[in-house]
């Protein structure tokens, strides 16, 4: 099993939507790599990491995540798999500790195994001192980092990354992109959307640039910069496949 | 949590409190009764007499020692001081005297008695007059109006058998009843209230504690509906609902969950109002509530109405997008329900109709199943059709809630 990720001929139209939001998307993501998947806003990249976590049933294709199949074994998948939402997903009137206790027996960790994950993530990302603070009273960025250890306390071993660093300090910026390497080092393999590619360009392996559901371009970052006509950076290389226009 | 249960029990305790004068029978009130007597006579010391023996009148025949007059009388009740006062007219009994003297010949002659009393021709409209205070309510002066004509007719009754004693002892006809066995005539066939049920030796009323327990219990738990709604919508909003479905759990299972744990919420409060109903009613002077024979039967009424209210709140969650389309429908919901289901009202005292339309409130099934145990004594065959209406309504709702969750992120909505 090379891949990580098998998206064969993807499809999905929503209900009342003029457009596919996926329209016969493929692609293939190797194992231990941290790929970047790119794409303007309504690109498709959301509705894709829905499907392969089980959240959306497409209309057409398949997904083979870590060679199970995401649509049919959607239990099974997200056993193996982490998925941190654009959204903050987590209890917010419960404190971080509790929220972490709470989600990872529901993964049915044991307890001592449990403690210690949560003990260690709350160090590497900074909260040992927050642990006992509600979440509704955490800063942004707490919140993301958080919402980060939640989809990792089951040791996934593919970790999908939906915009992490949105709307987050420098500092906490800093220190996902941080783990997000360590992470990789550890034999993992990470799909990451962003906005930011500059952000994208240092951490990222491998790309995949997607636009109105379909694949553009892909491949190994650096190979893809240097291969694209006059560019110089991943945005360089961004706009030059996705051009101009404005998006909503 | 503790709000879920304090706010219902005090609501059950408030509404049995207020409650508790309109579900009396009137015969166990007692009211103050002016009385203005221009008449002296027989009558209306018999009529007095009588209506200061009854329970239900406080007989006030003067004031500050004064004897009341009509004007007096009106005056009074205008002040809104009471809200009752009769007039006996003048010459009542001299009236009363002549029509029984009347009948009492008439009697005479069938009979061939052969005496008879001296007679005059009668008077036309010579009435007890009645007043109340304007703001009195037509049940109650249609209850009063009841009671007094009894003592009215009582004591013209007494007047005609006594008439008709002198008659029998003028013609020496030993045969005839005297004074005490006539009145025995008159009085021989009463009327005394048994249980339908020949296994019980009380007979169930309708009261406020009868009432009002089961039917607040069962409107309490109904509005369940708004904090599950509510905590359905915020789960949705604040994003721990995407959280709790990316773990590899059914989500249909959690769904699951959700209901049994709200339905065991429901029925712990359904049996702590019910517990109040039992021992706290009676230290507010009320009636304890009675559970009748076969008070087991309430635990399974009480999950089918847990599990229809839960069901009901998991459907508002569900189907509405915001908590401000979802909380005032869910609440307001529940009031139209409770209304037309007989919960503010009995059904069995609303126009045919509404009567009619009572059947579709699942407030009122879980009513009418509760009073069949604790009114009418019945047993699990009695019930059986409004557990399956209750379950049924759940199940219809709990499924749609579990497919409109399934469908959520099909559509851009």
């Amino acid at each position: 099993m090379l891949y990580a990720i098998e998206i064969n001929n993807l499809y999905k139209q929503y209900k009342g939507a003029l457009a596919p939001a996926v329209n016969g998307l493929s692609l293939k993501v190797k194992k231990n790599q941290v790929v970047g998947l790119l794409g303007p806003n309504g690109a498709g990249k959301t509705t894709s990491i829905n499907i392969m976590c089980g959240l959306i049933m497409p209309d057409e294709g398949n997904v083979q995540l870590l060679g199970k199949d995401a649509i049919k074994e959607t239990q099974e998948v997200r056993k193996v798999i982490g998925v941190v939402p654009q959204q903050i997903a987590l209890f917010p009137h419960l404190t971080a500790r509790e929220n972490l206790n709470y989600i990872g027996s529901m993964y049915g960790l044991e307890k001592k195994v449990m403690r210690e994950r949560i003990n260690n993530y709350l160090q590497e990302f900074g909260l040992e001192k927050h642990g006992d603070k509600r979440i509704i009273h955490y800063s942004g960025g707490m919140k993301r980092r958080a919402n980060i250890i939640a989809s990792l306390l089951h040791d996934p071993e593919l970790l999908i990354l939906d915009e992490p660093t949105a709307g987050v300090d420098i500092h906490s910026r800093a220190m996902i992109i941080e783990f997000i390497i360590k992470y990789k080092q550890q034999g993992k393999t990470i799909l990451y959307t962003s906005h930011l590619l500059e952000e994208a360009q240092k951490v990222c392996d491998e790309v995949v640039i997607i636009d109105e559901g379909k694949y553009i371009a892909g491949g190994e970052t650096k190979e893809l910069i240097k291969e694209t006509n006059n560019c110089h950076s991943l945005e360089e290389v961004f706009l030059h496949y996705t051009g101009k226009v404005l998006r909503d | 949590m503790l709000l879920l249960l304090l706010m219902p029990a005090v609501l059950i305790i408030v509404m049995a409190l207020v409650q508790d004068a309109p579900f009396k029978s009137y015969k166990d009130l007692r009211f103050d009764l002016l009385v203005a007597d221009n008449d002296n006579g027989t009558l209306s010391r018999d009529i007095i007499k009588g209506l200061k023996q009854s329970k239900n009148f406080h007989v006030i025949d003067s004031v500050k020692g004064e004897a009341l007059n009509d004007a007096i009388l009106k005056q009074l009740l205008l002040k809104g001081e009471y809200k009752i006062g009769i007039v006996i007219p003048k010459g009542a009994t001299a009236e009363i005297v002549n029509l029984n003297n009347i009948i009492a010949n008439n009697i005479s002659e069938k009979i061939g008695l052969g005496n008879t009393l001296p007679v005059r021709n009668t008077r036309d409209s010579m009435y007890i007059k009645i007043y109340f205070d304007p703001v009195t309510q037509p049940t109650f002066r249609t209850m009063i109006h009841a009671g007094l004509d009894k003592y009215i007719t009582y004591a013209s009754t007494n007047m005609l058998v006594t008439r008709l004693s002198q008659l029998g002892k003028a013609g020496n006809d030993t045969s005839q009843a005297n004074a005490k066995d006539l009145k025995k005539v008159f009085t021989g066939l009463g009327i005394k209230e048994e249980a339908v049920n020949d296994n019980i030796k009380e007979v169930l009323h309708i009261n406020s504690v009868q009432h009002n327990v089961p039917a607040w219990a069962i409107f309490g738990m109904f509005f369940i509906v708004v904090p599950l709604a509510s905590h359905l919508l915020r789960e949705r909003e604040e994003g721990s609902a995407l959280r709790l479905s990316l773990i590899p759990n059914s989500q249909t299972s959690l769904a699951l969950g959700r209901i049994i744990f709200y339905t065991i919420v429901c029925t712990v409060q359904f049996i702590i109002m019910f517990c109040i109903g039992l021992w706290l009613m009676p230290v507010f002077g009320l009636p304890a509530l009675t559970l009748g024979m076969h008070p087991w039967i309430l635990l399974p009424i009480a999950i089918c109405i847990s599990f229809a209210a839960t069901s009901f709140g998991t459907f508002i969650g569900s189907v509405f997008k915001s908590s401000n389309q979802a909380l005032p429908f869910g609440s307001i919901a529940i009031v139209i329900l409770s209304a037309i289901g007989g919960i503010w009202i009995p059904v069995e005292i609303l126009p045919e109709t509404m009567q009619r339309l009572a059947n579709i409130s699942p407030l009122r099934w879980g009513l009418a199943a509760i009073n069949e145990i604790i009114l009418r004594d019945g047993n699990f065959a009695a019930v059986i059709k409004y557990l399956a209406a209750l379950l049924s309504f759940g199940i219809v709702l709990w499924l749609i809630s579990v497919y409109r969750n399934k469908m959520r992120n099909q559509s851009l909505q």
